[in-house]
């Protein structure tokens, strides 16, 4: 039952946290479109605002590694 | 780096200003300061004032301004076309130029025109061909007899060819054919034959109806109507004709012309430059000055130009920079054949300010790495690699993409090594090859927690080398409170850093209560220096060191992807569809492993390093030089 418990803690701290970057990824990413059709040369930067919402999956799944393995 | 930059002022009497502007412009080196406060003291500015040009200087940039006009206007008329050099000297060839421009204007407007005429009249005729090509097998069916007229309606759907039908027929009393075909654009074409007596009152109730017959030019108007098609496809042969005798002439005129238009134009854009800068130079009743910056190392060069040029009667005088002006100090950055590439990312961001640091080293040695660290796998190492060298050979020419192909190829050889220490290849991990079975020293697909500790102890380094080099950079300001706080930073981040380990391997007691004691005093330390935010400053540095962890999260999806499209293949059971289907697995994987490290190392740079110590906000260095041919 514990390891039950232990399995879907990590799931929802992955879970959650994938969610959450999805959703700021996407509102990045239509904001970037935008930008993009006007000001083309910010594609770069672009790139790198719509990769910085992926820490909190990271730190999610870092969790998630700890609740497994600690 | 960010070169070092040298207040320059350039000394001589007005009657040398444009030739030492020019040997100034052919060095490409020195930037002109329309602002002199900072050169001069404060007393001494009465004394000068920006050099006006006198009358026949301004009349020549007037003449230069108007030519250059005229020149623009008729390279409007012209086709582009690749040019060669002209013969002549630009300078002697201006006055003929200058005669000839208007007439040449005139001629190739006047052609130009003709040529859109053309066009219009040949654009429509060919959408009227569109309807004559359905007409065409009508006219096959109704016949060419004499004592007949014949009417093009072009119709847009069914119900309104069965009310067309009804009208002709109650028209001409039955008297008539009535034949149609599919148009262009989806249009029903309908073509009447009827008695010729008929056809004017037929005419006019369609007009009255709103059914317009199919169009034809005016001069075409007297032709029977199967005349008037062939009179159609006939122009449109002829206006072929004259528009490639058009289009020759213009050509003709093109090759014969343009380059010694196109030599004048570009000595005239030379002259104008060197007129349009004068105004942002000053002048005494004796002489000029031209104030502004150039790279120190160039200095000399440009002493020694002018002094073999002039026999000593210009001289250039090297300025201490203020401490307040260093933040206008133009940014140059120049860096060894190794980094230069790198400059590519660099590129992304602000320019930093005078006294802060080229980023473009630090992506040179840790981006490479990084991105060695995330996809480690000498399988893919190597394939990016040939994909690499394949890029050097096809994009010579193109500085991006060259630049591009270097960083991938420094970047896939330190994928390859960490594959060496991972012993993973294409996935498969060392257990099937003997050489990755002695060079493993981590497999880490199987030891998570372990890489999760090594990307957190890469981050503790990296973040505390940014702070160490923020508290150099801050203390060179001389922000002593700023640098104390930086300071108080690493050492609380390093204590903490110690204490966690001590947790996996405990310290002897003497070290961890020294630790614990250490981080006691560093608190209100970091307080004193660094204000209230400080402790929200501090949980941000802890934050950037975790965001490493991404060094060991996307490597594992990395390597467990390969793994998958290891497994994939072999449970197929055949040699065939199990290398079809690994391989393209194996391919997306490398499309990630090319696209996820280096945005992710890139991010590890801009966000959780470069924010510790850079400072931007600098001004482009832009040096007066002829523009580039």
């Amino acid at each position: 039952m514990e390891k039950v418990l232990l399995g879907f803690a990590a799931a929802l701290a992955v879970g959650l946290c994938a969610i959450a970057t999805g959703w700021a990824q996407s509102r990045i990413g239509s904001a970037g479109a935008g930008t993009l059709a006007e000001k083309p040369e910010l594609s770069g930067t672009i790139i790198i605002l719509l990769a910085i919402p992926e820490t909190m999956v990271i730190l999610g799944f870092v969790v998630a590694a700890m609740i497994l393995y600690l | 780096m960010i070169v070092a930059m040298s207040k320059v002022e350039i000394i001589g009497p007005m009657e040398l200003l444009l030739p030492v502007l020019d040997r100034v412009r052919a060095l490409g080196l020195f930037q002109v300061e329309q602002e002199m406060r900072g050169f001069v003291d404060r007393e001494d500015e009465k004394a000068f004032r920006p050099v006006r040009l006198d009358k026949k200087t301004l009349a020549e940039r007037s003449y230069c301004d108007g030519l250059m006009a005229k020149i623009d206007q008729l390279a409007g008329f012209l086709p582009k076309l690749p040019t060669r050099c002209s013969y002549l000297e630009p300078h002697s060839a201006v006055g003929i130029v200058a005669e000839v421009v208007d007439k040449h204007t005139l001629l190739c407007s006047g052609l130009c025109r003709r040529r859109d005429a053309l066009e219009g009249e040949r654009g429509e005729l060919l959408r009227q061909t569109a309807f004559l090509d359905a007409l065409e097998p009508l006219f096959k069916t109704a016949g060419e007899g004499t004592g007949l007229d014949f009417i093009g309606v072009s119709l847009k759907d069914g119900e309104a060819v069965d009310h067309l039908y009804q009208l002709i027929a109650r028209l001409t009393g039955d008297t008539f054919e009535f034949v149609t075909t599919g148009g262009p654009e989806g249009a029903i074409i309908v073509l009447v034959t009827l008695p010729v007596e008929l056809g004017a009152k037929v005419r006019d109730v369609l007009n009255g109806e709103r059914i317009p017959e199919l169009a034809f030019p005016a001069s075409l108007s007297q032709l029977p109507f199967p005349d008037k098609v062939r009179a159609v496809r006939r122009r449109i042969g002829d206006i072929g004709a004259e528009l490639d005798r058009v289009n020759a002439e213009l050509h003709r005129f093109a090759s014969r012309w343009w380059p010694t238009y196109s030599c004048v134009r570009e000595w005239l854009l030379d002259r104008l430059a060197l007129l349009t800068t004068t105004a942002a130079i000053h002048k005494t009743d004796l002489c000029f000055f031209i104030h502004g910056w150039m790279p120190s190392p160039d200095v000399p060069r440009l002493r020694s130009l002018l002094n073999g040029e002039f026999q000593g009667r210009v001289v250039v005088e090297e300025q201490g920079a203020l401490e307040e002006e260093m933040e206008v100090i133009p940014i140059a950055i120049r860096n060894p054949p190794y980094f230069r590439p790198f400059e590519l990312f660099t590129r992304i961001l602000p320019l930093p300010s005078y006294r802060s640091y080229d980023p473009t080293p630090f992506i040179g040695i840790f981006f490479p790495i990084f991105f060695g660290m995330i996809l480690g796998d000498v399988g893919y190492g190597l394939l990016l690699l040939a994909c690499a060298l394949v890029m050097l050979k096809l994009f010579r020419t193109r500085r991006d993409l060259h630049d591009a192909a270097l960083i991938l190829l420094v970047s896939s050889c330190y994928a390859v090594v960490f594959g060496f220490l991972y012993g993973e290849c294409f996935g498969g991990t060392a257990g099937g090859w003997r050489l990755l079975e002695q060079t493993c020293v981590i497999e880490r697909s199987r030891s998570i927690m372990p890489m999760l500790a090594f990307s957190l102890s890469i981050g503790v380094a990296h973040v505390t080398l940014g702070l160490c080099l923020g508290f150099w950079s801050t203390l060179r300001r001389r922000l002593v409170r700023e640098s104390l706080a930086k300071l108080v930073n690493i050492l609380l981040l390093l204590c903490l850093a110690a204490l966690a380990v001590s947790l996996f391997s405990p310290f002897p007691p003497p070290i961890r209560k020294g630790l614990n004691v250490a981080v006691l005093v560093a608190i209100p330390l970091m307080l004193l220096t660094g204000g209230l935010l400080a402790p929200l400053e501090m949980m941000k540095n802890i934050g950037n060191i975790v965001s490493y962890a991404r060094i060991m999260a996307i490597g594992l999806a990395s390597v467990l992807i390969a793994q998958v499209a290891n497994r994939f293949a072999g449970l197929t059971g055949d040699v065939l569809t199990g290398a079809v289907a690994g391989g393209l697995i194996h391919l997306i994987n490398i499309a990630l492993g090319i696209f996820s490290p280096t945005i992710h190392s890139l991010r590890l740079h801009y966000v959780e390093f470069f924010d510790k110590f850079i400072v931007y906000g600098g001004r482009r260095f832009e040096p007066f030089k002829k523009p580039p041919g």
